[in-house]
């Protein structure tokens, strides 16, 4: 089972929490094998285990409560590029290679980060950095289109980005 | 040097999705450009420290057994079927044994074949339904953006000798467009944009006070037939295809105006008798 590390990863990191994690691997393997047959060869089996995973997530309890919870938020936020931009570019010019490579080091740091990215955002920048897929791919897994993959990935790299920057200003108060 | 370069360049740059011409377009401005640069690495070293810190949780030893033993009751559960077909009275003939073996075999082969043949032909219309579906989000995202971004058109201008041979060298393709527009309808330029990671000419049009996007794009799959058209938002979508090109146009103006556009514009690819209204 050579994708059951990258499943259950991103089904915690979804799901925040390990038992859920595991009934989403157990689902969304048990769906695959039902379901092996509408699997068309030669197309992409990483992709196509991934959607189901995320389709069992969309639908379980941890699911459907982030739904709620983001969807207003997510549709505020939609503009992407043409709405304002979300790190001044006077922040960007005071980062040093130094203060960037440590902020880069604290893993924690990042996670913590990542930790407080809304689920749509959560999803492409796991998808993006961690599994490696290609845009082309995370839309065919998030059922999107690639210009919302694009956008959402801009979106979610800007807010890690703010996130750092607010943490390396006041790392105490933001860890507390 | 006022342009920077935008969030979208960035992250496709550092994931590997700029085309060949982006890339080096890219590269020549940062080249000049301290604080693109600083800010590509910046999102370089993002990229890479957030896929060092997303690898964070690993499945449990026990969740790896349960699989398994999912995965085997599935194949012993295959197996039981196959061996009860197998398990006849050994009173009968070895001969009879098998050849009946040998019919259930084809029976089954022939049933699972029909199967798999039924199941790969509503995928593909599923696929196909899907793609369908994106392709109208792109191009009505498109449209919308063209219209509210309220930037100027790549290239202005109402003259068709001006707007096509502005493509020349930019797309990988060529087409043609029409001397005779309908009634009230004027060229007012074109952009040349992106969908599916494919260069498309969006041709704009204004059909009286509406405004109505033409993208035409290269043909990749000659099996798509002319799926369109759809209503979203009270917007219409049509499209025609050729033997080298797909056209999607999309506006709110009323579709039979959007339609006698669109045969004005597939009659300028294909010279077919079927004239414009």
């Amino acid at each position: 089972m050579p994708l059951l590390p990258s499943l259950y990863n991103v089904a915690f990191w979804l799901s925040r929490n390990p038992n859920d994690a595991e009934d989403l691997v157990q689902e969304t393997f048990l769906k695959a094998l039902r379901g092996f047959a509408s699997f068309e060869p030669g197309s992409n089996f990483k992709a196509w285990i991934f959607r189901i995973l995320r389709n069992s997530y969309l639908t379980s309890r941890t699911g459907l409560a982030a739904k709620r919870t983001v969807a207003i938020e997510d549709e505020l936020s939609e503009s992407g590029e043409s709405g304002p931009a979300q790190v001044p570019e006077a922040a960007i010019d005071r980062l040093t290679p130094e203060t960037t490579l440590l902020q880069m080091a604290d893993r924690a740091a990042l996670q913590a980060a990542m930790e407080i990215l809304p689920p749509p955002l959560l999803e492409v920048i796991l998808l993006c950095d961690v599994e490696e897929m290609k845009y082309r791919e995370i839309a065919a897994t998030l059922e999107i289109p690639i210009g919302t993959v694009m956008s959402r990935i801009a979106r979610a790299r800007a807010a890690l980005r703010t996130a750092l920057t607010a943490q390396q200003r006041s790392p105490r108060e933001f860890r507390a | 040097m006022t342009d920077h370069l935008s969030h979208t360049i960035l992250n496709a740059l550092v994931d590997g999705e700029l085309s060949e011409g982006q890339l080096a377009s890219t590269n020549q401005h940062l080249a000049g450009c301290p604080s693109c640069t600083s800010n590509a690495l910046y999102q370089c070293l993002l990229k890479s420290a957030t896929a060092k810190a997303g690898q964070r949780y690993t499945p449990p030893a026990h969740l790896q057994e349960q699989l398994a033993r999912l995965g085997s009751q599935t194949d012993s559960r295959s197996q039981t079927s196959n061996l009860g077909t197998a398990s006849i009275p050994s009173s009968q003939s070895m001969w009879g044994f098998g050849l009946l073996g040998w019919a259930t075999a084809a029976v089954l082969l022939v049933a699972s074949v029909t199967i798999t043949l039924v199941q790969r032909t509503n995928q593909r219309a599923e696929m196909a339904s899907a793609e369908h579906a994106a392709l109208v989000t792109e191009v009505f995202d498109q449209h919308i953006a063209t219209l509210a971004n309220n930037m100027p058109l790549q290239v202005v201008s109402t003259d068709r000798h001006t707007v096509k041979p502005w493509f020349q060298g930019k797309i990988p393709f060529s087409f043609n467009l029409p001397q005779n527009l309908p009634s009230d309808t004027t060229l007012d330029g074109a952009n040349l944009t992106y969908m599916h990671n494919q260069p498309v000419a969006q041709l704009l049009y204004s059909i009286g006070r509406h405004r109505a996007s033409v993208f035409l794009r290269q043909r990749l799959d000659a099996a798509e037939a002319n799926q369109l058209p759809t209503e979203r938002s009270g917007f219409h979508v049509m499209g025609f295809g050729t033997n080298d090109l797909e056209a999607v146009a999309v506006s709110d103006v009323d579709p039979v105006r959007l339609d006698e556009l669109v045969r004005a514009i597939r009659h300028a690819q294909t010279g077919d008798q079927q004239q414009p209204k």
